[in-house]
């Protein structure tokens, strides 16, 4: 760090250090509480009410909360992408985007785990999945590799953490609230060798273990729907299917995340063109991956036609929900890949619609994967209402998923505020490192 | 002008005879078809009475439920009165014969039922009467050198005594949960002039635990004797070996009788995974030590 001069050092913590919410922040903010508040008012008439609210009945019985539920554990997988991934192969530019990729990762994980207790009808018997779970039930593995996950990532998030911590006790208020919280989270860190030793050894074996638990994570919650035997669900490749669509929509994310943290905060000079450049380049390869998995699972089975799939594939082709299949694959693959694959879409404006893109089309293709099979069942549906043979989410649906959207981007919005969204530490490291070179 | 009062003439007048019969049909009372038919399941147990009440809807006749149905004995009266019974969403009513009337059952050769619906808002009075001849039948098993054999002998009421009935079509069948199964070899069976007809069994179905199943002989729905049968137990059925695999480890059994397999390798993970966090949580402990020990110094 001594060859870096003390003005540069300053310069980059006064950079990175959280700030407080400029007057579009403050409106953001406002926004964010008040979807949560219309979330909370909508569970609140649910659990008054019972499940009757939603637009689920006995065939769909999961509708836009199952989805919404694997549209977060997918993003949350990002934290293993760019953070273990990236640090294991020793990828140089991560730095600035390790923190905003664990972050995402952590609040879209808590929201997995919330929005699959809004989708009980019995919310307080949640403990018995705990007390009585079978370990036979896939739905069992999911709270367990859930769990796993949310510690680990926030494990991931800590050590890291615990470096910037010690600088930013020094730059807050003394007395203030925000120097409290840094306190009674990292006052013991006093930056020795040792302890840079330890962390260091505990994030290499975070960064290992995290892989694994990440494929696992979303490969259980696949299983959810492979395991049982029902068209459109009943496929070996789930797995790998639901991997690779997790890789592309965190990938996106983080795009979205680094092209509004960049503007918001004016983090040009550490966000550079060059990361956007890299990370449209990861965005194109995962995305042709996933359009790969995507031709696999819908044009095999297409090509056999096999009756009892015939209803749900040509429903998703040609009927109910071709616009929202077709535009779901537009949006979230073909168009990211056709405009991601020249330079000058890979700049950052581009960038962050093709990712804002591919985050909106893989929430659809969410829906697109949960329902529809629903609705197109081995014995077709017979001597039920007619609407039962369809599924409208009702506005108590749609406040509540909106609602756990914005918390999810709510906890991102106020860690900003609090921590630094880049590694001041990391970064004046590797500014010394340049520096020296 | 004079186009515009034709017309208007023509359109009153198409209206009036829309509307005449409506209002024609609001006074008028439906016509209502009452089937009545006799069942009894055993000998000397007390006899059933069916009713099924339907009405033409369209080129159709759908059943009709809620119409109260009178039942009698023998003739229309109150000293013939066996019931009342409301018919159900199916349009059926069912009426077992009270036991007040088992010796005129007893003593009764023929037997003359009467069904009646009467003062009814939307339906006309209707009344049905079936006649009956009382029969019953004697339902002999047997197995000699493996040949398992079912004999009914078929009985009528005649002159206080009962005598044997020829030429009746009767069947054997094996009771199961949800309809009869035949029995013989053939479905149907006519009587010989001893009032008597014989199948050889040659089933192999399950039974219960014990290997019991229950055959029977009946004559079904005849204009003469109406729905009668007769049935004996016998363990001519496999015994069944119930199916304790809830009682074993399985994929669907309860969380104590988890498959061996997936209570050691998911746990073992569970644990080496958890034990790698509870080695990073005790890595924050040692920093924390490390720096308090730093700060001391």
């Amino acid at each position: 760090m001594s060859t870096l001069s003390q003005v540069s050092i300053d310069k980059i913590t006064a950079d990175l250090l959280p700030k407080k919410f400029g007057k579009p922040g403050i409106i953001w903010t406002t926004v964010l509480v008040m979807l949560s508040i219309g979330g909370i008012i909508g569970y609140y008439r649910q659990v008054q009410n019972g499940l009757g609210v939603t637009g689920m009945r006995d065939y769909a019985s999961w509708g836009i909360y199952i989805s919404n539920f694997v549209f977060f554990v997918a993003i949350s997988l990002v934290g293993s992408l760019i953070t273990a991934i990236f640090r294991l192969t020793n990828v140089s530019w991560r730095t600035p985007l390790t923190r905003i990729s664990e972050i995402i990762a952590v609040s879209a994980i808590m929201f997995a785990g919330l929005i699959i207790i809004v989708d009980m009808g019995r919310p307080e018997r949640f403990t018995n999945l705990f007390l009585h779970g079978r370990l036979q039930s896939p739905i069992i593995w999911d709270v367990i590799v859930i769990t796993t996950y949310l510690t680990l990532s926030i494990l991931f998030l800590y050590f890291p953490l615990l470096p910037d911590l010690k600088i930013m006790i020094k730059h807050s208020k003394a007395g203030s609230m925000n120097q409290k919280i840094y306190k009674l989270i990292g006052s013991f860190w006093q930056g020795t060798a040792e302890q840079f030793r330890i962390s260091e050894n505990a994030v290499k074996v975070i960064s290992i273990m995290i892989i694994p638990v990440a494929l696992a994570i979303h490969t259980v919650t696949s299983w959810l729907f492979a395991t049982t035997y029902r068209p459109g669900w009943d496929s070996t490749n789930f797995g790998a299917y639901f991997v690779s669509g997790a890789f592309l929509v965190g990938a996106g994310g983080v795009v979205v995340a680094m092209y509004v943290f960049r503007r918001a905060y004016n983090l040009q000079e550490y966000i550079t063109e060059k990361h956007f450049n890299y990370m449209g380049k990861i965005v194109v390869m995962l995305a042709f991956l996933y359009l790969y998995f995507n031709i696999n699972e819908y044009l095999v089975p297409a090509f056999k036609m096999k009756k009892a799939e015939e209803h749900h594939l040509m429903g998703l082709f040609t009927g109910e929900f071709s616009y929202l299949f077709w535009s779901a694959i537009l949006v979230g693959m073909i168009i990211p890949i056709a405009v991601l694959l020249f330079p000058s879409g890979r700049k950052p404006l581009p960038m962050f619609v093709m990712g804002l893109f591919v985050v909106v089309g893989a929430w659809f293709k969410r829906f697109l994967i949960v329902t529809p099979t629903l609705l197109s069942p081995f014995l077709p549906i017979s001597n039920a209402p007619e609407s039962y043979a369809h599924y409208y989410p009702t506005w108590e649906e749609w406040f509540i998923t909106v609602g756990t959207l914005a918390g999810a981007l709510l906890i991102i919005t106020v860690f900003v505020r609090l921590f630094p969204i880049i590694p001041i530490h990391e970064t004046i490291e590797e500014h010394s490192k340049a520096h020296k070179l | 002008m004079k186009s515009l009062k034709i017309l208007s003439v023509v359109f009153i007048g198409c209206i009036s005879l829309i509307g005449m019969p409506a209002i024609a049909q609001e006074a008028e009372k439906t016509t209502l078809r009452l089937d009545l038919t006799y069942q009894r399941q055993e000998n000397g147990q007390l006899p059933m009475l069916k009713t099924s009440a339907k009405t033409k809807v369209g080129k159709r006749f759908e059943p009709v439920h809620d119409v109260e149905i009178n039942f009698f004995f023998n003739e229309e009266s109150s000293k013939g009165f066996l019931g009342r019974i409301k018919s159900s969403d199916k349009g059926t009513a069912f009426l077992t014969i009270p036991a007040a009337f088992t010796y005129e059952l007893d003593t009764s050769a023929v037997l003359k039922f009467i069904a009646t619906v009467t003062g009814d808002e939307k339906f006309e009075d209707i009344s049905s009467e079936i006649e009956i001849t009382k029969a019953q039948i004697e339902l002999t098993l047997n197995e000699e050198d493996s040949i398992r054999t079912m004999k009914a002998k078929v009985l009528v009421f005649e002159n206080s005594s009962w005598k044997p009935a020829p030429e009746t079509e009767i069947k054997f069948v094996v009771k199961r949960l949800l309809s009869d199964l035949n029995a013989g070899e053939e479905e149907l069976y006519i009587t010989d002039e001893l009032g008597e007809a014989s199948s050889e069994f040659a089933l192999n179905i399950p039974g219960d635990a014990e290997g019991d199943i229950f055959i029977a002989a009946k004559i079904d729905d005849s204009d003469v004797y109406g729905s009668i049968s007769s049935s004996k137990g016998v363990k001519w059925g496999t015994p069944l070996q119930s199916d304790n695999s809830f009682a074993k480890r399985t994929l669907f059994a309860t969380r104590d009788k988890t498959p061996l397999w997936l209570l050691i390798f998911p746990n073992l993970i569970i644990l080496i995974v958890w034990g790698f966090i509870l080695y990073l949580i005790y890595q924050i402990i040692q920093i924390r030590k490390v720096g308090k020990a730093h700060k001391n110094v």
